[in-house]
């Protein structure tokens, strides 16, 4: 029952890895891994640096930027990618994770007098009331298929947002201020600071990872054999006795869960939310770096998650005759993925499974 | 008896599809179900395996009231449904969808015994192990559905059009199997359009029209029930 088994027999390089011995494919992983943790210092790198970091913007700042959007890609990659579930709201999540982390951490607050925890104490809170809200949402929801699911996600998120806009609690444009950082210091130095983004880089790609091997677990569990039964047929996988509301709330409030991590960080990190913050562009944006690097495969919900948010960070301070290309990141941005999407429907780095399950349902469109 | 559906009404939305069947399937029986498109046979079978809630009348399986069972324990109970249009899962490969059906258990070597069974029911299976079930032909994805749904050990197999879009040749292998496999325990309950194969193949059957029983006999009766040979059958 695993795909791993079915890659060692196939080409390319996910085959050629999984054919080496262990000690071989550790030492990998434990490269690329210090590798990823030394990415703020690409810029050094002779030649090709220059070329790869960010102008417009502080190049560990970008990198902090990409840490929370993979972060949300590897969450809402669960829900889409592994249950097969089309949540168009997934920003509320994250907004509700960043809200949470305000309401009990900044002096803004209503609930701060009695509260006016540090950030670390608000966000075992904040996770929980995620997947709480996760679960709220999914529990009416979840009965639904398909379309309709989706436009109820969409509903979610737009109510977060429009609550966040008009409520005097949540104060609406004025936000949230002085949102504590993460603790810790170092010779006397707070270690997640204002000007340095560094750390805060390192903190995001260490959740990632985490976020990395318990997802990959659940998938090779009896949770993620459920999901893929309902993902690629519902009604055949409720016939085999899936208990298939339970694991879609699973996977709702799992990718609930992972999708507020990225907005407690995100909190921790700018100290300043507001309700401009959660446009519903952004639920789009995730979903597309989701579809786009290859849904239901974590390796490519990564590279998606990079993509959306590298590209249009890339492009900021660039300018191409008197355009600022910047002012055109949708335009180009929207460009690729319709490239992308045109040459390589299933994705940049695909699951083989979902490969198959879009040609089985292209049979069902276009019988021959 | 095995099932007892008593007096059962369906509905989609305002469409009643279902207008108070009842029905009995003994043990060790197979029951067959015929009728024209639309007549109500798939929808009975939702209504047996938990796939759609009925709206009225009572369902009863091996002495227990399952009515309002959760589609996953009446699998549990012994019903294990091959769904209409095969409702094969095309990225699993022919093992991992066996493995599949027998999801809600877990003895292991049971289960390897019954993959075993499996794969000499369907030898065409074995050859075809690893590959992937989208690349099944619409035989081999038949087989594949009627082998998954063995793996749950069930006492009720709930058959759905298991000749659908089979070569005459295929359709027969199909049915002899299903009787062997009722031979070796299993009730089945099976629903089909081609009623001459399963008015001779099953011990009793039921026509259905429009959501009603308008007749029920031995298979033996209605093949030669005039009637039943002008609607179904194709001959005068």
């Amino acid at each position: 029952m695993s795909e791993k088994a079915s890659f060692r027999t196939s080409g390319g390089v996910r085959g050629w890895f999984g054919r080496q011995p262990w000690y071989v494919r550790a030492v990998l992983i434990l490269f690329f891994t210090v590798l990823a943790y030394l990415l703020p210092y690409a810029g050094d790198v002779p030649l090709i640096g220059p070329q790869i970091i960010t102008e417009g913007i502080d190049w560990p700042s970008a990198l902090f930027n990409m840490s929370y959007y993979v972060l949300l890609a590897l969450g809402l990659n669960v829900v889409v990618g592994y249950a097969g579930l089309l949540d168009l709201g997934y920003v509320g999540f994250f907004a509700v994770g960043a809200y949470g982390t305000a309401l009990l951490t900044s002096p803004d607050s209503v609930i701060y007098a009695d509260t006016g925890w540090k950030w670390l104490m608000a966000v075992p809170a904040a996770l929980v009331l995620t997947m709480l809200a996760g679960v709220i949402l999914g529990w009416p929801t979840l009965r639904l298929r398909g379309d309709y699911l989706a436009i109820v996600t969409l509903g979610f998120a737009e109510i977060i947002r429009i609550v966040a806009t008009s409520t005097t609690t949540l104060r609406g444009d004025r936000g949230f201020a002085s949102i504590p950082h993460p603790p810790g210091s170092w010779n006397g130095e707070p270690i997640f600071g204002v000007t340095d983004a560094i750390p805060y880089f390192w903190l995001g790609l260490t959740v990632i990872i985490l976020v990395i091997l318990g997802v990959r677990n659940l998938d090779r569990s009896r949770v993620g054999r459920s999901w893929l039964a309902i993902r690629e047929d519902e009604e055949a996988a409720e016939v085999m006795g899936v208990r298939t509301f339970k694991y879609k709330l699973w996977a709702f409030a799992i990718g609930a869960f992972i999708g507020g991590l990225g907005g407690v960080l995100f909190a921790g990190e700018q100290s300043f939310i507001n309700s401009q913050t959660f446009v519903l562009q952004f639920s789009i944006l995730v979903l597309a770096g989701v579809v786009m690097g290859g849904s239901g495969n974590m390796a490519g919900a990564i590279l998606g998650g990079v993509l959306i948010s590298y590209i249009p960070d890339r492009l900021r301070g660039l300018s191409f005759g008197d355009t600022d290309l910047y002012e055109y990141r949708f335009a180009i941005f929207g460009a690729a993925i319709i490239l992308i999407m045109v040459l390589r429907p299933q994705g940049l780095i695909p699951s083989r499974r979902r490969a198959m399950e879009l040609k089985d349902r292209e049979k069902e469109v276009a019988p021959l | 008896m095995l099932l007892e559906i008593d007096n059962v009404t369906l509905a989609y939305g305002r469409i009643q599809a279902l207008h108070g069947i009842s029905l009995t399937v003994g043990e060790g029986e197979v029951v067959a179900l015929i009728g024209a498109n639309g007549a109500g046979k798939s929808t009975t079978m939702r209504a047996v395996s938990g796939l759609r809630p009925v709206s009225q009348g009572t369902i009863r399986f091996d002495g227990e009231d399952i009515t309002k069972m959760r589609a996953d324990l009446r699998v549990v109970r012994g019903v294990s449904q091959s769904p209409e249009g095969r409702g094969i899962f095309p990225g699993m490969t022919v093992r991992e969808n066996l493995e599949m059906g027998a999801y809600t258990r877990r003895n292991r070597s049971e289960i390897d015994e019954d993959m075993e069974r499996a794969f000499t029911l369907f030898p065409r299976l074995r050859e075809r192990e690893k590959q992937a079930g989208g690349t099944l032909s619409g035989g081999e994805q038949q087989m594949l559905a009627v082998g998954r749904a063995l793996m749950s050990r069930p006492k009720l197999l709930l058959l759905d059009e298991p000749s659908m879009g089979l070569a005459p040749m295929l359709i027969q292998q199909i049915f002899d199997i299903i009787v062997e496999i009722n031979q070796q325990g299993t009730t089945v309950l099976l629903v089909e359009q081609n009623a001459q194969q399963a008015l001779s193949r099953a011990h009793r059957a039921y026509v259905l029209e429009t959501g009603r029983i308008v007749k029920e006999g031995t298979g033996a009766d209605l093949l030669n029930d005039p009637a039943v040979k002008d609607a179904y059958l194709g001959v005068a």
